[in-house]
């Protein structure tokens, strides 16, 4: 009986010591991590669709449609795997290239705005109603993300549970920063002599 | 002169870090139909109340109705996901939920589509109803005809959608799995206490008490419509000594291996329950930032 007794103090004082919370945090962060690259990879899936549409009626835009087909590529060149979270460069690497991709998808929509054709073409608007949507869901998930890896760093860096996340090994994460916010909303050079 | 400088500068920080936060609060729910703008009549205000109202007696969904003057500083769709996050439209799970925010001086409007909804109204669906079905209203200054037109096509939208029968999760509406898990914990925790500070046959009795007070603080309608009789405690009583025998027969079961707790504690956060009393709120539908913006 005593055992048992010893055993839920255990249960009770886990909790109390932030082991639990790290656990939920932890799986928590990882669905918001797994909703962002879904909504990633459904902006990467909308792209061929949107250049080869672009493509039909203003093929002569030839820097815009490069540039986006080269950022899609790179894009998709990065694999992506769960720890990429905990690997700081490569997380900054793949961020920096979903940037670079948001960066070439707005130009493209903005010379896209200069050709009325095709604009009031039905599967244009279609599509770029579906891009807007995705890239409304990509800030979604990436604000929450930034709030499941809030939740989680306060609880490894607050006394008691500082204590368990040393014993346990648990460290702080990396989020989306203000540093990659600056770094990717500068344009990206684009050689414009090579094809993709 | 340095120090002067210094002060206009903090001052000019502050102004600016002020500018930076002030965000329009959330308005807070209390019906279907939120016009801070007395746009619509009160007769037309009603009648839209009653056709969302209708809609949710058949067929469950909630569609809520906000219209503001303004979201600025705010783009319209990160104040739409905030709307949605705090107003919770949709039942929990099925994420069928829809808002349409119209910010009137912006002339701008939002349709944020729930979770379960994604399907039936993709962003181009919802795009197509701002710009083909709304917007034409909007720009004759027609505000009402275009919520409604925006409202009836969105309801039959969604009435082409198999969705699980209304008041489906009804029944548990007073306390919901989270503050099940943890009433039914405690219970554990005390039944085991009980049982070796006071011997196991003497454990099991005070569990069954416990039992009848939580059964009385939980549910104080059962009891009362059992017009407080006996059958109500003996039946609670008799519920936490059979709950406390098999506890203890698993405790027995178990002893030879290693007792291996694992507990999910993971989200006692107080979600907050809704009451179908006369107000109205969200029933925890979520939202992932999917729908359509359009301006007019």
């Amino acid at each position: 009986m005593l055992k048992k007794l010893i055993i839920l103090w255990f249960i009770t004082t886990l909790s109390g010591c932030g082991y639990n919370s790290f656990q939920s945090s932890d799986e928590t962060i990882k669905a918001s991590w797994g909703e962002v690259l879904n909504q990633y990879q459904r902006r990467a899936d909308l792209v061929p669709n949107l250049v080869n549409i672009v493509k039909g009626y203003a093929s002569h835009e030839k820097d815009v449609l490069i540039q986006v087909t080269q950022a899609r590529s790179k894009v998709s060149s990065i694999q992506v795997t769960p720890e990429l979270v905990n690997d700081e460069k490569a997380f900054a690497s793949f961020i920096a290239a979903q940037g670079q991709m948001t960066q070439a998808i707005s130009s493209l929509l903005a010379v896209a705005e200069s050709y009325p054709e095709l604009k009031s073409s039905s599967l244009f608007r279609d599509l770029q109603a579906q891009i807007e949507g995705t890239e409304n869901r990509i800030t979604v998930a990436r604000n929450r993300y930034i709030a499941a890896i809030k939740e989680y760093n306060i609880t490894v860096r607050s006394f008691p549970s500082n204590i368990t996340a040393m014993f346990f090994g648990y460290r702080t994460k990396n989020s989306f920063t203000v540093e990659n916010e600056y770094r990717i909303s500068n344009a990206p050079k684009v050689d414009f002599n090579t094809t993709p | 002169m340095l120090i002067k400088c210094r002060y206009t500068i903090g001052i000019f920080l502050f102004l600016f870090s002020a500018t930076l936060l002030a965000q329009i609060e959330i308005p807070t729910l209390s019906q279907r139909v939120t016009d801070l703008t007395n746009t619509l009549f009160p007769e037309e205000l009603a009648a839209l109340e009653k056709k969302l109202a209708d809609f949710e007696t058949r067929k469950g969904s909630q569609i809520a109705v906000l219209i503001l003057p303004t979201t600025e500083p705010e783009d319209i769709a990160a104040f739409g996901i905030r709307v949605a996050d705090s107003w919770k439209i949709g039942r929990k799970n099925i994420d069928d939920g829809i808002i349409l925010i119209v910010a009137k001086e912006d002339r701008k409007l939002r349709i944020e589509v729930g979770r379960g909804l994604e399907g039936v109204i993709p962003d181009a669906i919802a795009k197509r109803i701002i710009s083909e079905i709304i917007t034409p209203f909007f720009k004759d200054y027609h505000i009402q005809g275009g919520i409604n037109a925006g409202v009836d096509q969105l309801i039959k939208l969604i009435d082409g959608e198999k969705l699980p029968a209304p008041n489906i999760n009804q029944v548990m509406e007073s306390i919901d799995s989270n503050h099940l898990t943890a009433i039914i914990f405690g219970l554990m925790m005390l039944d085991v206490f009980a049982k070796v500070w006071a011997g196991w046959i003497r454990g099991m009795f005070i569990t069954g008490i416990a039992v009848v007070i939580i059964g009385v603080l939980v549910h104080p309608e059962s009891y009362t419509e059992m017009g407080s009789s006996p059958l109500f405690f003996i039946s609670a009583f008799f519920i936490g000594i059979v709950g406390s025998v098999i506890l203890k027969l698993i405790m027995i079961f178990n002893s030879s291996k290693t007792l291996n707790s694992n507990f999910d504690m993971s989200d006692f956060s107080s979600s907050d329950s809704s009451s179908s009393s006369s107000s109205f709120s969200g029933s925890g539908g979520s939202f992932s930032g999917g729908g359509a913006s359009g301006s007019w």
